[in-house]
């Protein structure tokens, strides 16, 4: 299946199949499933219209996702209303605050790549040790270079691409 | 800017960051005399930005300039400690 231009292989487990983005490794990908619930062993070809919907939407723009209505912890001395009354709705505490909704920040694909070589910029444009060494396409913190060093050989540079 | 060293660098946050008192900071920054200094660790303020440091990098002091980018660095990144390796021919042989 495509999603985003993106192939995610058929007969893959949803959580797996995600780790295809640039920036979704086993923990996002696995809240990911959470939030637009899809359950832990559901294959890539068994995914429905609406879950395809739901997963295009959110990684088309994760910042702009709907909020998720997260429900407050009751605090320790809560006393639940009798039965014959309705639940209330739960109301956050005097001073409490929720979580920071870290999901709808990831960045993935073209906006982490272009995140990673600003950040690289940064660094060159102050003349730091790590600019340096990634224009020189050396390893940045402190490996050996007499040998070895193969993979800041092929990727550190200044416009890196991966 | 990347985010301050308070929140990347594996440092508690309650410690807020690293950093030498200058004694001369304002002396310096009026009659723009560089401060010549061995504290690499410390970490860059925003009020150092305009000043000149002179840093050293383990044998001689490096001029740096310190700019409003680099609040959040430590002075020691801007001055290199390795000489890049040059081959000389040997004279008398």
């Amino acid at each position: 299946m495509q999603l985003l231009g993106v192939r995610l292989p058929d007969n893959h487990f949803v959580k797996h199949a995600l780790k295809q983005f640039y920036g979704i490794g086993d923990k996002t990908a696995l809240r990911l499933c959470a939030r637009v619930q899809i359950h832990e062993r559901c294959r890539v070809r068994h995914l429905n219209q609406s879950q395809v919907t739901a997963l295009t939407a959110f990684l088309s723009s994760p910042a702009n996702s709907p909020p998720v209505a997260v429900q407050p912890l009751a605090p320790p001395n809560y006393v639940p209303p009798p039965l014959s009354q309705p639940v209330p709705p739960p109301t956050l505490r005097e001073g409490e605050k929720l979580p920071a909704d870290t999901l709808r920040e990831i960045k993935i694909e073209s906006d982490l790549r272009r995140q990673m070589r600003e950040n690289i910029a940064h660094q060159r444009n102050i003349g730091s040790y790590v600019g340096r060494r990634h224009a020189m396409h050396l390893p940045v913190r402190g490996q050996r270079t007499r040998s070895n060093a193969q993979t800041a050989r092929k990727l550190n540079r200044v416009e890196r691409y991966n | 800017m990347l985010p301050t060293a308070v929140v990347q660098g594996g440092r508690s946050a309650w410690k807020g960051p690293f950093f030498v008192a200058f004694p001369n900071l304002r002396q310096a920054l009026e009659n723009n005399i560089p401060i010549k200094t061995q504290a690499r660790s410390c970490t860059i303020l925003p009020n150092f930005i305009g000043l000149r440091f002179m840093v050293h990098n383990g044998k001689d002091y490096i001029p740096v300039t310190v700019t409003q980018d680099m609040v959040g660095h430590k002075l020691g990144e801007f001055a290199i400690t390795r000489k890049r390796f040059t081959y000389k021919a040997t004279k008398n042989k």
